[in-house]
């Protein structure tokens, strides 16, 4: 059954927190592709990673804008004045940018989680959530194919980009299991069919990009099996650093209605 | 990374033009950075590749000076052997000056023994003389983007806003507006 009626209750909340994250992990990770404007190794990866940032920014819109239709709130709110650790983005996404092998894998990684996402979201029984996966997924596939095609291409480039892109593994696998960690009240969520069980969905993240990684003669380490990973934990520091940039014109002038 | 021509079709139907080029490791690369860089607006439904080397053009007044017989400079195509086995080649043409955003229109498929062949053939034709250039390029030596690729590919583009220039201020002095006490 699907519908477009707002939950009440701890049902709102749970999808509050969950659209959230969701839009949140679209912005911090769009913002980190924006710091390559006038940095990327050629003039069209910079054109491509300003439009990777426009799309993930603006699927963030999307999805604040379905928070408000739940909750009420001001996406400009929620995203100039709360504090990091009012943000439930994943610790993958905060990272800053590396060099072109990392931003490179961690938008795979990002890509193929949410290719697996809204592939199922988009079955949501709460419609506005349905509706905005669907229209996203069709972009996301496009996201994926740009990512995959430079890991391909890192991966059988030199020694070098070989050398980065396995430093890259290193340093954002470890990160993996907490993208793909279940939030607090994922269990009431599921039951009412709004959004996939995560372990679904971190289940077939996994397989795609191990495959993928595998196909390249990468070796990903076992993730580890046992650890309790939470999407609820302090956020890093770098976190806070993103948002001093990103808050600050705004926080500067709380009044203003136009620059 | 080398350059690649990129020729953008419109809607079904329409030619396949030339807009411009990027630069890329291989043409499945230069395919996504050519989505990348001129499917960003609206009105695209399919892109072809091109290595600029397989380009062969000439110019109105390169065939005016019958500079057809000179060997391009990249092309070994140009100057097959007689005789030899023929093969597609894509004709484009460019017919006005008055055009800012694309140079050649695709105009058709000729079996030619080679790319100066190729042109002979397209030179033969009724208009033939009303063309500004033409670019000749095997039909071996395009990369097309794939049919079961457009809704990723280009379908987005026609739902996003974007804003004209004329949109943005450009008062002297940047001023900040504040809402009613």
């Amino acid at each position: 059954m699907t519908t477009d009626a707002t939950p009440t209750g701890s049902l709102l909340a749970a999808l509050v927190e969950r659209v959230t994250a969701h839009a949140d992990d679209e912005l911090v990770l769009g913002h980190r592709d924006a710091e390559w404007t006038g940095h990327a190794p050629l003039l069209e990866e910079d054109i491509a990673l300003a439009n990777l940032a426009q799309d993930e920014i603006g699927h963030a819109i999307t999805w604040y804008g379905v928070r408000s239709g739940l909750d009420g709130s001001d996406p400009d709110r929620l995203v100039y004045f709360r504090g990091a650790d009012e943000y439930r983005s994943s610790h993958l996404v905060a990272l800053p940018r590396g060099d072109w092998a990392f931003t490179m894998l961690r938008q795979y990684l990002f890509d193929a989680y949410e290719t697996e996402l809204l592939a199922r979201l988009a079955r949501s029984s709460y419609q506005p959530l349905a509706q905005a996966a669907v229209k996203i997924a069709r972009e996301e596939l496009f996201h994926l194919r740009h990512s995959q095609l430079w890991l391909e291409r890192l991966a059988y480039g030199t020694d070098e980009s070989r050398a980065r892109l396995e430093d890259a593994l290193a340093a954002a696998w470890p990160l993996l299991p907490q993208l793909l960690a279940p939030m607090p009240g994922d269990a009431e969520l599921v039951a009412a069919g709004m959004w996939p069980a995560p372990v679904e969905v971190g289940s077939a993240t996994v397989d795609r990009v191990t495959g993928t990684l595998t196909a390249l003669g990468l070796r990903a380490p076992p993730l580890a099996d046992g650890q309790v990973v939470e999407r609820h934990v302090r956020q890093p520091p770098e976190l806070g650093e993103l948002l001093s940039v990103l808050q600050s014109v705004a926080r500067a002038d709380p009044e203003a209605q136009a620059w | 990374m080398s350059r690649w021509e990129v020729f953008k079709q419109d809607a079904p139907g329409k030619p396949h033009q030339a807009v411009g080029s990027v630069h890329a490791t291989d043409a499945r690369h230069a395919l996504i950075n050519a989505a990348h860089v001129f499917v960003r607006r609206p009105a695209a439904a399919s892109l072809w590749v091109a290595h600029a080397s397989a380009i062969f053009s000439r110019t109105r007044q390169e065939l005016a000076a019958q500079e057809l017989s000179t060997v391009d400079r990249v092309d070994p195509a140009a100057t097959a052997a007689p005789g030899a086995p023929l093969e597609p080649y894509e004709v484009f043409r460019k017919s006005s000056n008055r055009r800012s955003m694309t140079f050649a229109d695709h105009v058709g498929t000729v079996e030619a023994s080679s790319a100066a062949h190729a042109l002979e053939l397209a030179l033969a034709e009724p208009t033939a003389d009303t063309a500004l250039a033409w670019w000749i390029v095997p039909t071996a030596a395009i990369a097309a983007s794939d049919p079961a690729d457009a809704p990723a590919w280009f379908e987005p583009a026609r739902d996003k806003l974007y804003k004209q220039q004329s949109q943005y201020g450009s008062g002297p002095t940047p001023t900040v507006r504040r809402a009613d006490p």
